[in-house]
């Protein structure tokens, strides 16, 4: 990671540079393939597909042309994949640190002081796969479209909180105008999310708009579809939607352009490079390196993958295969299949985050998961050593939700609070939470004379060592007074149970680990994916107000800080804010912990170069498109 | 014989009817709809979605409609042909299905094949030659085939072609043939992929056959028909076959119905290991998803297939039993 760190240093004070030179005359180079059909006349020359001021990505070594990067889809909605391959080219992007915003397609940019307008300016003459020029009037389409209550999607483009207008400039310098401030703003669009406003070109997809197309909904009809919305969603669809990879025809702005597409029926997923890519190397030459990618798609099943991985069939990859339980496999393969293993380090804090329901219908069960010494006294019931030895083979050590030590924000003191484990302090602690009787079973009676037994929902599916976690800890619990019941659900059932709040707890994994400021659901309650204050988080969101609570004064109070954060566009001030919410977590305690989300390792075949040997892996940062797959070549 | 056919026929449409009213409400038992398992994996990502959006959404897809209104569109439009559009994919079912389930009826109709290849000579050997060492050894081979699991004998083989021949097992096709035309190429390619499914989904089946043809076989070579046809010096092998062995098959034929979609629930965990592009797995992912008029498809095709095999097998066994006739005098 230091290395890579320095490196990134130099590369960014080197792109600096790069950009600072006006006109950059460089002697370009493209691929072999491209070569020729310029030489017939198929293809127009580089320097009229290039923009006038290409991105120029640094990256260890400058690579050369050719190969197929192989990897493997699971099941047949697996888009995420892609995303995370092709299609985070948004306005701007992340470092390969994860710690500053750097220009993509939008070459610079102004904030105003209160964060309200967002000033960009694009990189002039950057085209689309199909050779049409990318301009402001694609970003107003894209608006347009995605503010559509018939086209309506669900991403910052039409968030009715803070819904942000367009104002084009000209060609190439627009404005986002929000409502109310925004700082995280940039952070917002540097990361997945951001891929939305630059996924609509006009030119193609207004065809199947009534707006600019009278005919369009006889033309639904006439392809077989009930609505033009319907059509156009088949044909354009949004930012990430997996049928947006079925399309062919759909021009894009990616280093790689569909070949296969991703269909029910596709056995692999297929690409080829965009000769009109906009992004060169250190020398001027156009990117990508490698040719091409080739995504197998399994039936759902990763055994395949992983043999292939084994057998030297995947050049580079951890979804999907970068299990605890294969490492070891992969591990003493690695002579044999001609690869190595790379660091990942995930985002995720926490292995298993047990949340109490505190909006529960039951006003004993509410009152007492609320009770933060019963949680206490849970948290030290737990002995999590032995579930890490048993479950983790001693990967991980006993943690908290709680902001990664790779993170800004760690804070040890909140990290491992409460994550010692003491019997007999768990029992003073349920003393102090009015449990002070038990049944002939040893379980602990709550006020109305009832067992104290937890019933937690989980989705084994997801990831089948929750189930060997919870059973090691049914057993800790049950000796400390606590039972618990384990009931595995399938995913749909498990989101339908949160707003009729009838649920004693649900798990998940500790999201917002190193993103705790966009992903806070642990630390106050944010979203719908904060199922311990479900109905405060409807209270904060405004979403459902039909089934919305008012918060406690301290939820009040976080909530109070975190609107302040985003409404500041200072860095500094807003980590300032930041902690104080976080401070609140550390007092209150609401949700509890059980082990540091361990590292996970990428399989790297050996003749690849540039490929990350270390990375961050997460949903908002996602890897490994971060880091540059266009500069990867094969030696 | 042909009233016979027509009477089943018209049964066998009220049965379908009767099957797709059942199927449709199964698929909209769980909690939620395709939309909720939608927003839910949106929500796990970090993406919020509107519930008015979803509202929105849930009209557009006709989801928001009472179960007998959306049974009564899905129907009609079946009955002309049209299955309806899948949610995930956004594409007309039937454009989805068909090669699915090709390559379901070629995969496992070649198991049911090799399967009886495989069971019908060694039932007869064990019968004839019962309690000698080939019967003991075809027993035991057939019983380890029904006794280990499929997904597991077909982990083994993937974990054996690795080991020893450096290859990994899995899909109906080789990358260069898997768009190509069918040729003879590309039918040896098919071949050298799905042996394996092919060995796995007809082992587990092999032993049961075994025994069923054995235990009746050696019923009928006791009756004395047999003797006597012995005794009139008719050849073994014809004493055997022309008319035991053809008795003996009787309630075999008459489950033929079964197999097809039998083999087809009982390849999906096959399919899903060895990453065959078939029914079995859309119709699972389908479920989980609740793609509902995808899985409603898929379902109903296979009661569709299930009676055409049950009437398939009643002719047969009219055809090699003659002391069964339908109605004819």
């Amino acid at each position: 990671m230091r290395k890579d760190h320095l490196l990134g240093l130099t590369s960014a004070v080197a792109m600096a540079a790069m950009l600072a030179a006006t006109g950059p005359a460089l002697s370009a180079g493209q691929a072999p393939e491209l070569e020729a059909l310029v030489a017939s006349g198929d293809l127009p020359p580089l320097e009229d597909r290039l923009p006038s001021n290409p991105l120029v990505v640094q990256d260890d070594s400058i690579g050369q042309y050719g190969g197929t990067w192989r990897m493997g889809m699971n099941g047949g909605g697996d888009n995420g994949l892609i995303v995370k391959t092709v299609a985070y080219e948004g306005l701007v992007r992340y470092d390969h640190q994860w710690d500053k915003v750097i220009p993509n397609l939008a070459e610079s940019w102004e904030v105003n002081d209160d964060a309200t307008r967002y000033t960009f300016k694009l990189r002039e003459g950057v085209k689309w796969s199909d050779g049409t020029p990318f301009t402001t009037e694609d970003i107003a389409f894209a608006f347009e479209m995605y503010q559509d209550p018939d086209y309506a999607a669900g991403s910052w483009i039409d968030n009715k909180n803070n819904l942000p207008s367009l104002e084009v400039i000209d060609d190439y310098n627009f404005t986002v105008v929000f409502e109310k401030p925004n700082g995280m703003f940039m952070g917002t669009i540097a990361g997945v999310d951001g891929i939305h406003i630059t996924s609509l070109q006009k030119k193609y997809c207004s065809q199947f708009h009534p707006n600019y197309n009278e005919n369009a909904a006889a033309d639904a009809e006439a392809a077989g579809f009930s609505s033009w919305a319907l059509y156009l969603q088949d044909r354009c669809a949004w930012g990430w939607e997996t049928i947006r990879f079925a399309n062919p025809e759909l021009p894009t702005i990616y280093g790689w352009v569909i070949d296969q597409p991703l269909t029910a029926n596709a056995t692999r997923v297929t690409w080829k490079r965009n000769p009109y890519y906009w992004k060169v190397d250190a020398e001027g030459n156009q990117l990508p390196y490698i040719d091409n990618l080739d995504m197998r798609v399994s039936q759902g099943g990763v055994e395949e993958l992983t043999l292939a991985a084994l057998n030297g069939e995947i050049d580079f990859q951890e979804r999907h295969i970068a299990t605890t339980t294969n490492k070891p496999l992969f591990f003493d393969g690695q002579e044999a299949g001609g690869y190595h293993l790379g660091e990942v380090i995930p985002s995720a804090s926490n292995t298993l985050v047990l949340q109490l329901n505190f909006n529960h219908l039951d006003p004993v069960k509410r009152e007492l998961y609320q009770n933060k010494d019963f949680r206490i006294g849970i948290s030290h019931a737990i002995d999590r050593q032995e579930i890490i030895d048993v479950v983790f083979t001693g990967q991980g050590e006993p943690f908290q939700v709680a902001p990664r030590p790779e993170s800004a924000f760690y804070d040890e003191e909140l990290a491992k609070q409460y994550t010692e484990f003491d019997p007999d302090l768990a029992a003073q602690h349920f003393e102090a939470a009015g449990l002070t009787e038990k049944n002939g079973d040893g379980i602990y009676l709550m006020s109305d004379g009832n067992p104290a037994k937890i019933t937690v929902d989980v989705i084994s599916a997801l990831r089948p060592e929750w189930i060997d976690m919870l059973e090691i800890m049914q057993l800790q619990l049950g000796a400390a007074g606590i039972e618990i019941e384990l009931n595995n659900i399938d995913r749909t059932l498990f989101y339908e149970k949160r707003p009729a709040g009838e649920f004693d707890a649900q798990v998940w994994a500790g999201d917002g680990g190193i993103e705790a400021l966009q992903e806070p659901r642990y630390y106050f309650p944010f979203s719908d994916e904060s199922v311990w204050a479900y109905r405060w988080a409807q209270w904060f969101n405004g979403t459902r107000p039909e089934i919305a609570e008012e918060p406690v004064d301290w939820a009040k109070e976080q909530m109070e800080l975190y609107q302040q954060v985003r409404a500041s566009g200072d860095p500094d001030e807003r980590a300032d804010l930041f902690r104080q919410v976080l401070a609140i977590t550390k007092e209150q305690f609401p949700v509890i912990g059980v082990g540091l989300m361990p590292n996970s390792y990428s399989i790297i075949r050996n003749n690849l170069k540039n490929a990350p040997e270390s990375m961050f892996n997460a949903w908002l940062f996602p890897t490994p498109a971060p880091m540059d797959p266009v500069t990867w070549y094969f030696e | 014989m042909l009233a016979f056919i027509i009477r089943r026929t018209i049964a066998m449409v009220l049965t379908l009817f009767a099957v797709s009213i059942v199927a449709f409400a199964i698929i909209q038992l769980p909690p939620g709809d395709f939309l909720t398992s939608y927003v839910a994996s949106l929500s796990a990502t970090g993406d919020q979605v509107d519930p008015r959006v979803i509202e929105n959404l849930r009209n557009q897809y006709g989801l928001g409609e009472p179960f007998y209104i959306q049974y009564g569109k899905w129907i009609s439009g079946v009955v002309q042909g049209n299955f309806g559009h899948s949610f995930e994919w956004k594409r007309p079912v039937w454009e989805l299905i068909w090669g699915r389930l090709g390559n379901s009826i070629l995969v496992e109709g070649l198991a049911v094949i090799v399967m009886w290849l495989v069971a019908l000579p060694i039932g007869i050997y064990a019968a004839v030659r019962k309690y000698s060492l080939g019967d003991y050894l075809a027993t035991i081979a057939g019983f380890i085939g029904l006794a280990v699991p499929n997904f597991f004998f077909a982990l083994i083989l993937m974990y054996l072609a690795y080991i020893w021949f450096g290859t990994t097992l899995g899909g109906l096709f080789s990358p260069e043939f898997e768009t190509a035309r069918w040729s003879l190429p590309r039918i040896w390619d098919f071949l050298t992929h799905a042996w394996a499914p092919v060995l796995v989904l007809a082992t587990s089946g092999t032993a049961e056959l075994i025994r069923i043809l054995r235990a009746n076989l050696l019923d009928e070579l006791k009756k004395p028909y047999v003797v006597t046809a012995r005794a009139k010096g008719l050849p073994e092998w014809k004493v055997i076959l022309k008319y035991p062995v053809r008795l003996a098959l009787n309630p075999l034929v008459s489950t033929i119905g079964w197999l097809l979609p039998a083999l087809v629930s009982g390849s999906v965990i096959v399919s899903v290991v060895l990453n065959l592009p078939t029914a079995g797995p859309m119709l699972l992912r389908s479920l989980t998803t609740q793609d509902m008029y995808l899985a409603g498809a898929i379902i109903l095709l296979l009661s569709v297939l299930t009676v055409i095999g049950t009437l398939i097998s009643d002719v047969l066994l009219a055809l090699i039993d003659p002391r069964i006739r339908y109605g004819a005098k």
